[in-house]
């Protein structure tokens, strides 16, 4: 039983509150993903978990045990680091076998450990080579390897894959969701990308200035976010944000010409809400519809993204499947499916 | 190559540019070591000089003093090297923990001896430990000793003293550069290495040292360099005594020029035996510190 829980955990270095209580539930074997803007705590929090900062409140136990002040060896964690953290001037098998040394293993049982991880992440041939004479993503697989023979019952990753080209990074991505399957452990993996965020992950957890904004499946937090910031923080490209006015049983889009939309969930008349739409709910046949005029398209191939504006109003981002004739300048219906729209409170909540 | 295409007239002002500069080295630098290689090969007293062939290398073998000052330098430098080379390293890890309270303040004390005056600070260990000195008064009250040490008495403790003053002084100015070193090291080496399980010693051991390692090499080059050139403390402190005690060659050589009767050639001879000792130390330095093992 390796499962994770966080209660009320909080964090400051000197005067700022750099974590505000964070309460969190991690299942055994589960891959949990913490994404949220930069400064908003993430690595902080991981660091937590691992034991390298200390908890400035709250409780963490890992595996029914409670960890607050236990050493970052005793944790059951193995932790892989942005910058690899290679020892330099040991070879890719030293590398591996370090820590095992201190934790009293046999050298031939050591090396059996190595062997086996070098197998698994395909590093048998460097075996022998120094971090300065590997590539990033090798660096990166060492990396994995020293965290792998630890046998940790929890991998922490902290953004491994932000220093490696994109190509790689796609890579090192289905390495790491191959990995998860292989192992069978728990890992918690910081990330800024959302795209690793929604491709790895079990559960992701957005985090924002200190405190859990929401936490799900990813699909979950796609579909049915319960915040704006969720909302614009999950998806590529970002979901539009129309001002409304509730008008009895329709919400009025004032930067829109007035055009209006089904209220689709409770809301009392005359308070402002904010109507958020995905750029791919723009299809033909949706019930209602915007009038905008086109000022740039992208061609991405499978899809294009018309950026297209009513008026004076704020740019929207339309996704369109086969309009490659469309261009800056084009009028365009917009039309979509109301029942989509998701509709926000002034402070930002979602009303159901 | 660039070089032959360059024109005559780049030729010239390039020359012209590092003429100055090579004038005053020819003139300061390597005519002197020319000429006191010659030197080295001649014998007589002052002025009055004659090529000697070996001579001078055979009076080394028979000269006691010449001996006794090699001993004792060889002694300053074993000594002496490694203790300093080992406190500057632990002082600038302590000092590198971020935990540590008044870092800076500590940071400049310890460096603080290595800007002072030779001639204050050997003035002033000289009274600190004269016989009724505040160190002695102070060993004496911590019940230490029972009586006053004789440091500038007894030939032992003359060497002691020696080094305590060589090793206050210089200590600070290699740790600076064990400090820069160690800022320079990723801290999540640290942090892994701490997840790893990895105890403090071995961090220390299997991680700080080899990635010190060419900066130890250098320190230590340097402070062995330094120390086989020891002259202003053990002139200032001791003269070298009691009883050629601290005698070391730099001073011998100062001692054979201008305080006996001048043997040029002579002390010629000798410091060419302190480059001969620097060339092979350095030499084996860099040997032990090779990296042994050439990458796969
Ligand atoms: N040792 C520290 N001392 C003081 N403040 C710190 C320390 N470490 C982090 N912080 C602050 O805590 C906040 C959260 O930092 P953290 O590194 O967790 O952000 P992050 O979410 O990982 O960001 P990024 O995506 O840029 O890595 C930041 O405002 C940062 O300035
Ligand atoms: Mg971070």
């Amino acid at each position: 039983m390796s499962g994770l829980k966080l209660r009320g955990i909080r964090k400051s270095f000197g005067a700022v509150e750099v974590l505000r209580g964070i309460d969190l539930d991690i299942e055994d074997k589960e891959f949990v993903v913490f994404v949220g803007p930069s400064g908003c705590g993430k690595s902080t929090l991981l660091r937590l978990i691992a034991g390298l900062e200390t908890i400035s409140g709250g409780e963490l136990d890992i595996g029914d045990k409670r960890m607050n002040d236990v050493d970052p060896s005793r944790r059951g964690i193995a932790m892989v680091f942005q910058s690899y953290a290679l020892y330099p001037h040991m070879t890719v098998r030293e590398n591996m076998g370090f820590a095992l040394r201190f934790a009293g293993v046999a050298k031939a049982e050591i090396d059996r450990q190595v062997t086996e991880a070098a197998r698994i992440l395909e590093l048998e041939p460097l075996l022998n080579r120094r971090p300065k004479e590997l590539s990033g993503g090798q660096r990166q697989r060492v990396a994995i390897g020293r965290a792998i023979v630890r046998h940790p019952q929890v991998f922490l990753f902290d953004e491994p894959l932000s220093n490696l080209d994109a190509e790689l990074r796609v890579h090192m991505r289905i390495e790491i969701a191959r990995l998860h399957k292989e192992l069978a452990t728990t890992i918690i993996y910081v990330t800024h990308d959302q795209v690793e965020a929604m491709t790895l992950a079990d559960k992701i957890v957005v985090l924002r200035d200190g405190a859990i904004a929401q936490v799900g499946s990813p699909l979950k937090l796609y579909d049915d976010p319960d915040n704006l910031f969720v909302a614009g923080f999950i998806g590529s490209p970002k979901m539009n944000f129309l001002k409304g006015i509730v008008d009895g049983s329709v919400v009025r889009l004032p930067d829109h010409g007035n055009q209006t939309i089904p209220l689709v969930a409770k809301a009392a008349h005359g308070s402002e809400v904010t109507v958020g739409l995905r750029p791919e709910y723009f299809k033909a046949g949706g019930a209602s519809q915007l009038d905008v005029t086109v000022e740039m398209v992208e061609h991405l191939g499978s899809e294009s993204y018309a950026y297209a504006r009513h008026g004076a109003g704020d740019v929207l981002t339309i996704a369109t499947q086969n309009d490659r004739e469309l261009k800056g300048g084009d009028k365009l219906s917009a039309r979509f499916d109301p029942a989509k729209a998701l509709l926000f409170d002034p402070a930002g909540q979602r009303i159901r | 190559m660039a070089q032959a295409k360059l024109g005559r007239s780049e030729q010239v002002t390039g020359w012209a540019f590092v003429a100055p500069a090579l004038v005053l080295l020819g003139i300061f630098m390597i005519y002197p070591i020319i000429w006191s290689l010659w030197m080295s090969f001649q014998v007589g007293k002052g002025m009055n000089l004659s090529f000697g062939g070996w001579a001078n290398i055979i009076r080394l073998t028979k000269d006691p003093v010449f001996i006794r000052a090699l001993v004792n330098t060889c002694i300053f430098f074993v000594v002496q090297v490694p203790i300093m080379i080992v406190l500057a390293l632990l002082f600038a890890v302590a000092l590198n923990d971020p935990k540590l309270r008044f870092r800076g303040l500590f940071r400049t004390a310890i460096f603080l001896p290595c800007v002072t005056s030779l001639i204050a600070y050997s003035t002033l260990f000289k009274s600190m430990f004269a016989t009724d000195g505040v160190v002695n008064n102070a060993l004496i009250w911590l019940h230490v000793v029972s009586g006053p040490i004789p440091w500038l008495q007894d030939p032992f403790w003359a060497k002691v003293l020696i080094i305590l003053a060589i090793t206050w002084r210089w200590t600070g100015y290699n740790m600076i550069f064990y400090l820069a070193a160690l800022q320079n090291i990723d801290r999540s080496i640290y942090e892994a290495a701490r997840i790893d399980g990895i105890p403090a010693w071995a961090r220390f051991t299997g991680i700080t040292i080899p990635m010190l390692k060419p900066v130890i090499l250098f320190t230590t080059i340097i402070s062995t360099i330094g120390t086989l050139q020891l002259f202003d403390e053990v002139n200032n402190i001791t003269i070298g005594g009691p009883s050629d005690a601290t005698l070391t060659l730099s001073l011998y050589i100062y001692n054979l020029t201008f305080k006996f009767m001048p043997s040029f050639g002579y002390s010629a001879t000798v410091s060419w035996v302190i480059v001969v000792i620097v060339a092979i130390l350095s030499f084996l330095q860099f040997l032990i510190a090779r990296d042994r093992r050439p990458a796969a």
